[in-house]
């Protein structure tokens, strides 16, 4: 009798495993894994390819164009080559240390894909996320523990150097990376569509508050196939477009790119923390340095451009038949990827034109100008809304009041750093320097503190040079 | 903690104020580095990022070029010239040509003198090309190097077609210059100076006014007047301290005796103003290119000479204004085909000197922008 209950239960077990796995939940989670996955891989490979030729053409120059019809198969010839080369580690590293860390490096990036919407359809259950942006801003953080440890264990001074510069840089950017996303989870408090007043922090919340207000000529049959569900009117960065900016800025430092690419600054530190990295190992921090390139430009389409909202968009998926909505999921898709990829192109585009930073100065910009801007704008939404709410007028008045206010501290952000980075170098540093210079000489005397060289050591009376 | 850290290059722990144990580093920078333009070892003592001291060790690239030139006849030691500061061949072969003419007190034709005033100015641009571009790919711009390597490219073919080779184009003789320009030479170059200026526009436009680069540059590196005497600096490094010395106004040779040259001056002494200065040279090359295309004479590209060049007995000293200050030749000979004796005054060599005085104090990124900005060539340093 016991085994009898014990087999009936586990054919319902059976059954309801079979069940699971035929459901229409399981096979949208199984392709939407294997689609994000791939899109992960493949959107790094792609843009290492799109660097290569977008520089190409800024710099009046062909690009790789030898391997596959106008070299489209470069980068598909470099992984190869990555993966079959011999994984090689340096003498007296700390080895476990050395191995472990590009895979704590790429696991949050790939991580943190799980809240991104792609499409109504393409949506892992992760991103009704209630705490989306908390979610994204942790892993986002966690990737600076695996630069730490590739400097520290590669047991070189450069990669030392490279793995702190990092950390520093990526605990400083941040906070006003962080900062600047309070602007918006305020102004979805103000916009709850159910007039309590609570925000959200969830992705698709956001993105969806942007693609809910009106637009002229509803019931028209064509106006609401363009605009349902596309208000290009509501997105945030009308309202917000300095916390876009500082956004995209503190984006950039995140994920080390130009102008600030100092963990890796490569005619300083030779390579920073990949220094002694080599094969696939080295691939794996390419694959998580673009997909961060990824992230921070999908998180900036959905809180900033509407995410996935495009014509047409909603009105096929609302039509709930399976072909239409199929093709309705394709245009999210490609709108999404075409909002990611945009803002990936301004990344190079900012490579390819300006000059690094130096670490002080880096520093300087996030903690002097960064972060003061940000806070100054959590209470400027704040107090703006207080006031205008006390005054009894409604929340559209205050979004274009924002707005416009907002658009005003653009201009007045951009003078300020033109106006800090003149007054810091042309006036005050040629004095400073020379002081310090002085005051350098003095506790160090020149010939005295000359560094031995380590061969000469031994010799007697051989001077340094 | 990593068994790594050899205990020889750090020197005795040091107690901060805050009781934090604190150590020197000593790090080497090259002499393989992608910022060290060649093979230029750094030897840093380091406090953080801050440098405290640097000694530069050099010799890496020695080949014995003075000594080659003693054991080759004169003609043929101008092509190995061509291999001392190696972007700019055409002035040292000129400085060594110059400096035999000199001995034997020959006047070259006054085609000759114009035809090398023009490739200088020329190759002054090339080189100035190379200085700026490798300084912003120090600093990380990736743009301005391949910018300014596409305008050389010009440059480099019209040596090619002059003198049939690229680079090392071997083309100054003693008492001229080896061959004439071939037919249409002069309207291709002067079509290329029109695209070059408004390409050089476009890169001044790219770079100059870019706040980044100016916080990078600006008061960093800072030579003062006193300073750049006292190490004897040339070229642009002196010109950018504010002191107005060039050899082509101050000692003019060659052709620089009948046209007047601007010479570009910078008071502020630091990166940005060594940078202006070259930037600012290549605009006065360009006009004195066209000044040399447009009053071009006619005549002998070269006086006869023997095939067997025998200089009398005695010694000369030469010296022109190279893109990278005074490239002097000091020259023995004792009355045979070959030198006694061939002294070269790199500029490079004298200006890195000042190196370890400029470092002392900043931070180890401005080791690259200051080392950037004195823009030196190893060729020409280690000889």
């Amino acid at each position: 009798m016991e085994s009898m209950l014990i087999l009936g239960d586990l054919g319902s077990f059976i059954n309801e495993l079979y069940n699971g796995i035929l459901s229409w939940q399981f096979l949208q989670f199984v392709v939407l894994f294997i689609s994000i996955f791939g899109f992960v891989l493949t959107s790094a490979t792609l843009l290492v390819l799109a660097e290569r030729k977008v520089m190409a053409w800024m710099q009046d120059r062909l690009g790789p164009y030898h391997t596959g019809p106008w070299g489209l198969l470069q980068t598909v010839a470099d992984v190869g080559k990555l993966l079959l080369k011999e994984d090689i580690h340096a003498g007296q590293t700390d080895k476990a240390v050395f191995l472990f860390a590009p895979s704590v490096f790429l696991a949050p990036v790939i991580a943190a894909f799980a809240v991104l919407p792609f499409s109504p359809y393409l949506t892992l259950p992760g991103s009704a996320l209630a705490t989306g942006i908390v979610y994204l801003v942790a892993m986002s953080s966690l990737d600076v523990v695996g630069v730490v440890m590739a400097g520290w264990a590669s047991n070189n001074k450069y990669s030392l150097i490279g793995g702190l510069r990092s950390a520093a840089q990526m605990i400083s950017y941040e906070l006003p990376l962080v900062l600047a996303l309070v602007g918006v989870v305020m102004l979805t408090s103000v916009l709850d569509p159910h007039g309590a007043g609570v925000g959200t922090i969830s992705l698709s919340g956001i993105m969806n508050l942007q693609s809910t207000g009106v637009y002229p000529g509803k019931g028209t049959a064509l106006w609401d196939f363009v605009f349902q569900g596309f208000t290009p009117w509501t997105w945030f960065f009308l309202v917000q477009p300095l916390m876009l900016l500082i956004y995209y800025t503190c984006g950039l430092a995140e994920t080390n790119r130009a102008p600030f690419d100092l963990p890796e600054a490569e005619s300083e530190l030779v390579a920073g923390y990949l220094t002694e990295y080599s094969g696939m190992r080295w691939a794996m921090f390419f694959l998580g340095e673009y997909g961060n390139m990824t992230i921070v430009s999908a998180i900036a389409s959905l809180l900033f451009l509407g995410g996935f909202s495009g014509p047409a968009v909603a009105y096929l998926t609302g039509l709930n038949t399976i072909w239409w909505g199929l093709l309705g999921n394709l245009l999210a898709l490609g709108y999404f990827v075409f909002k990611i990829y945009g803002l990936c192109f301004v990344f190079i585009w900012i490579r390819s034109t300006l000059p690094r930073l130096r670490a002080d100065q880096l520093m300087q910009f996030a903690w002097l100008i960064l972060i003061p801007t940000t806070l100054l704008n959590i209470v400027v939404t704040g107090g703006l809304y207080l006031v205008l709410n006390a005054l009894g007028i409604s929340n559209l008045i205050f979004l274009i009041a924002l707005g416009v206010l907002n658009w005003l501290m653009v201009f007045a952000f951009i003078w300020v750093v033109q106006r800090a980075t003149t007054a810091t170098t042309r006036s005050a540093q040629a004095p400073a320097i020379r002081a310090r210079q002085r005051a350098v000489a003095a506790r160090v005397p020149a010939r005295e503190a000359a560094p031995q060289l380590p061969e000469q050591s031994g010799v007697a009376g051989g001077s340094a040079s | 903690m990593v068994a790594n850290q050899n205990p020889g290059v750090f020197s005795e722990l040091e107690t901060s104020a805050e009781g934090i144990k604190t150590q020197e580093m000593l790090l080497n920078m090259g002499p393989q580095h992608p910022s060290t333009h060649g093979v230029l070892r750094l030897v840093m003592t380091l406090e953080g990022e801050t440098v405290v001291n640097c000694t530069p060790v050099i010799g890496y690239l020695h080949r014995g070029i003075e000594k080659i030139l003693e054991n080759r006849t004169v003609m043929a030691g101008i092509r190995y010239m061509d291999n001392c500061d190696y972007l700019s061949p055409m002035l040292n072969e000129t400085a060594y040509a110059s400096a035999v003419e000199q001995l034997m007190d020959i006047e070259p034709p006054r085609r000759a003198q114009y035809i090398r005033l023009l490739v200088n100015e020329m190759q002054r641009i090339a080189s100035h090309l190379v200085g700026i571009g490798t300084y912003l790919m120090d600093l990380g711009a990736v743009t301005p190097i391949l910018w300014s390597f596409r305008d050389r490219e010009g440059i480099l073919s019209l040596f090619e077609a002059l003198g049939g080779s690229r680079f090392n184009v071997n083309y100054m003789r003693v008492g001229g210059v080896l061959h004439d320009f071939p037919r249409g030479w002069l309207t291709e170059c002067a079509a290329f100076l029109d695209r070059f200026e408004k390409n050089m526009d476009e890169l001044g436009g790219l770079i100059t006014g870019n706040e980044i680069f100016e916080a990078r540059t600006q008061g960093v590196g800072y030579v003062d007047q006193q300073q750049a005497i006292a190490y004897g600096l040339t070229g642009p490094m002196l010109r950018a301290s504010g002191i107005k010395w060039d050899l082509r106004v101050n000692r003019p040779y060659g052709a620089y005796r009948e046209v007047p040259v601007n010479v570009m001056i910078r008071q502020e002494g630091d990166c940005f103003a060594r940078y202006k200065v070259r930037f600012d040279e290549i605009f006065e090359s360009i006009r004195l290119c066209r000044v040399a295309i447009e009053r071009m004479p006619g005549g002998a590209i070269c006086v006869r000479t023997p095939i067997a060049l025998r200089p009398p007995r005695g010694e000369t000293y030469f010296a022109l204004e190279s893109s990278k200050g005074e490239l002097g030749i000091y020259f023995i000979s004792d009355g045979s085909e070959y030198p006694w004796r061939a002294k070269v005054r790199g500029p490079s060599f004298v200006n890195l000197q000042i190196l370890p005085e400029l470092l002392r104090g900043h931070k180890m990124s401005d080791v690259i922008a200051i080392l950037g900005s004195t823009d030196i060539v190893l060729g020409e340093v280690d000889r």
